[in-house]
């Protein structure tokens, strides 16, 4: 009977191996097919798309990328861009989120719901009032231009509201009784337990940072300050298409490295937090 | 190390409700005092007020004649158990106990050594490395008490400390309390609704009803010389009978009650307050039962308790009123059978209208 059962189970498990093996080749074959076109030399590519599948394999479209390209300048704008986001959210969401939980002051509960309309402002409605703001402060083509606007998430705010708020205010009582001075009940008692919520929104906003295409679009009209995927799409839709396909490819490859390790290194935050199954 | 805690006059309201008003009550040092009330009645708004977790709006609050209410929490000396414990959950129970002494910058050595005299009292050294969410309940509450017993404060409030722990580690926490009180002598307050608990462990117990303290007494004072008729009702089970008084006229022994046609008991409360007398209150171990007719009054047995030792009969009497009697031992009556009552008058206390108790001259201490 329990071989029966575990016959039956197994059998199950295979077919969900078999199809998240399927899947995964789904995935998979446009980052391998992007992969394998870097390893080949334009020309051929260009006669037959098809030589891909056979040798021979070059490394030469590596090697005028290290000499010719941007992509590292642009890769170096697209850290700066995504790390300083990411840091600043975090510090700015997680300071309001403990001012609006914590803190009493007169007109908190109001100016908590203008926040949350921000949440339903979406970017090109103020698109144009900004890029004035910006002219007028010469913020275009610089790193704070770029990062500025993405420091008001009103979505941080309110995660970070509602994740202090579900921390028992008896610890902030019990931190106090111990002696602790307000910020240190923030740093040493609350903030700690609110890092699995600081996970889940630093790694959205370093996602959302580094694939953000429309502003950095608007404001970096420089190529020194193009971030990645500006930088990318204007050697892509480059009219002469001087660049050959593999050499393309080989960019997209070093444009993906920096999302691939990241991930790497937080993938348990990624999984989690994408399953929105934070678990404190 | 034992702190005098005074409070005077205060007063506490959150918005437009009043929760506590103009109350004083001073505690000398190393007692353990019990804030005894149902549940709503202000104990721990007051426990908190002395914390300094909840501001005090009017009045003084003293600890060895020092006003502290402007103090901030931490600079009291005082420590508190919380009656969930409020472990900071991502430190380890060593951490949780050292957080409040590196805030003050005390001495590593000191703090090793009072951490591991804390966990060797409260025997929790097994424990030092775990987070809180892998101890249980009853380990929890230890180091809650190891965080209070490390800072050596000049008086321990708890609130409600044992309510989350399940009847048998009640008990023996209960003991365990005692015992650490004993041991430390510090000034401890100890907010319940349970009074058992306020029974077992108190020196005195300040016993609190909407808004206002209602007796301040020992254990067996407040047992037997209730001040009012709340205090009569809330402490004892089972509750304490009460009747309504129709007639008082002096009798053999003091004041001779009648409560209603039938019924007349003779109390030992001096005659002079006839006047005033509106109910009569008698606990179940002053009324015993009787053959038919050899007592006070007739009833039927209505619901009978058979804890072991002794029996609770809830007697309907023929004029309609409950009582319950205490029967010793194990009875051989059953439900429905006909009863007489005997009430002790000399244990039995008189209320005036307003609640206030009068008590029999052989009920004195
Ligand atoms: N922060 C607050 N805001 C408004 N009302 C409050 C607040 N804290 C307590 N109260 C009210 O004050 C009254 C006393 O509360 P308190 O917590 O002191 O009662 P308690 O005697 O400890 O009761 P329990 O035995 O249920 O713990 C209650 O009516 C409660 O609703
Ligand atoms: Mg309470």
């Amino acid at each position: 009977m329990s071989s029966g059962l575990s016959n039956s189970r197994s059998f199950g498990d295979r077919v969900i191996l078999a199809l998240v093996i399927a899947l995964s080749i789904v995935m998979l074959a446009p980052a391998l097919w992007v992969i394998a076109l870097s390893f080949k030399d334009n020309a051929e590519l260009m006669a037959n798309p098809n030589s891909v599948f056979h040798p021979p394999y070059i490394i030469q479209n590596y090697i005028n990328i290290v000499g010719t390209s941007a992509v590292f300048r642009w890769i170096l704008n697209s850290l700066i861009v995504s790390i300083g986001l990411t840091v600043g959210t975090l510090v700015l969401s997680s300071l309001a989120g403990y001012g609006f939980a914590r803190l009493n002051f007169p007109g908190r509960d109001i100016l908590f719901v203008v926040v949350l309309f921000g949440l339903a402002v979406p970017e090109q409605a103020v698109l144009v009032a900004r890029h004035q703001i910006f002219s007028i402060l010469k913020f275009h083509n610089t790193y704070q231009g770029i990062i500025l606007p993405g420091l008001s998430s009103a979505f941080g705010v309110f995660l970070m509201t509602q994740y202090f708020r579900a921390i028992p205010k008896e610890l902030d009582e019990a931190a106090m009784l111990d002696n602790a001075s307000r910020f240190r009940v923030f740093w040493k008692v609350l903030l700690p337990l609110t890092l699995p919520a600081q996970a889940t929104l630093g790694i959205f906003t370093f996602l959302g940072a580094w694939n953000d295409y429309f502003w950095p679009l608007i404001s970096a009209t420089k190529k020194e300050m193009f971030t990645l995927t500006v930088g990318m799409a204007s050697t892509q839709t480059n009219f002469a298409q001087s660049e050959g396909i593999g050499y393309l490819m080989a960019q997209a490859v070093f444009a993906g490295a920096p999302i691939f390790i990241v991930y790497l290194f937080f993938q348990k935050y990624i999984v989690t937090a994408v399953s929105g199954a934070a678990v404190r | 190390m034992s702190a005098e805690i005074e409070i005077r006059n205060v007063s506490k309201s959150f918005g437009s409700a009043k929760v506590l008003e103009n109350l004083s009550l001073s505690i000398p040092g190393h007692e353990f005092v019990v804030f005894l009330g149902p549940s709503g009645c202000g104990k721990s708004t007051l426990l908190r007020m002395i914390a300094g977790l909840e501001s005090v709006e009017d009045g003084e609050i003293l600890i060895n004649g020092e006003r502290i209410d402007h103090l901030p929490p931490g600079q009291r000396g005082v420590a508190m158990v919380f009656q969930s414990y409020a472990l900071y959950p991502h430190m380890t129970v060593r951490q949780n106990m050292t957080f409040g002494l590196e805030n003050i910058n005390v001495a590593k050595d000191v703090i090793d050594a009072r951490v591991a005299d804390a966990a060797r009292m409260l025997e929790i050294g097994h424990l030092l490395d775990r987070k809180p969410g892998q101890l249980s309940g009853g380990q929890r509450q230890r180091v809650a008490i190891g965080r209070a017993v490390v800072k050596e404060p000049n008086a321990f409030l708890f609130d409600e400390p044992l309510s989350n722990l399940d009847a048998a580690l009640r008990t023996r926490t209960r003991i365990e309390l005692a015992q650490l009180h004993q041991r430390l002598r510090s000034t401890m307050i100890f907010v319940t609704h349970d009074q058992i608990e306020a029974m077992t462990l108190a020196d005195r117990i300040v016993v609190m009803n909407n808004k206002k303290i209602e007796q301040i007494g020992a254990p067996m004072e407040i047992y037997d010389r209730p001040a009012t008729r709340f205090v009569a009702g809330f402490v004892g089970t089972p509750q304490m009978n009460f009747l309504d008084v129709t007639a008082a006229r002096p009798g053999a022994l003091g004041l001779s009650v009648a409560c209603g046609p039938k019924l007349s008991i003779d109390t030992a409360v001096a005659p002079d307050v006839a006047g005033e007398v509106a109910s009569l209150g008698i606990r179940a171990e002053a009324v015993s039962l009787a053959a038919p007719g050899e007592g006070q009054a007739d009833g039927v047995i209505d619901v009978l308790e058979r804890l072991g030792d002794r029996s609770l009969a809830h007697v309907r009497l023929d004029d309609g009123q409950m009582v319950v009697a205490n029967e010793s031992g194990q009875t051989r009556l059953g439900v429905g059978a006909r009863v007489a009552l005997r009430f002790d008058g000399t244990k039995a206390h008189l209320f005036d209208g307003a609640g206030k108790a009068y008590h029999g001259r052989e009920a004195a201490p």
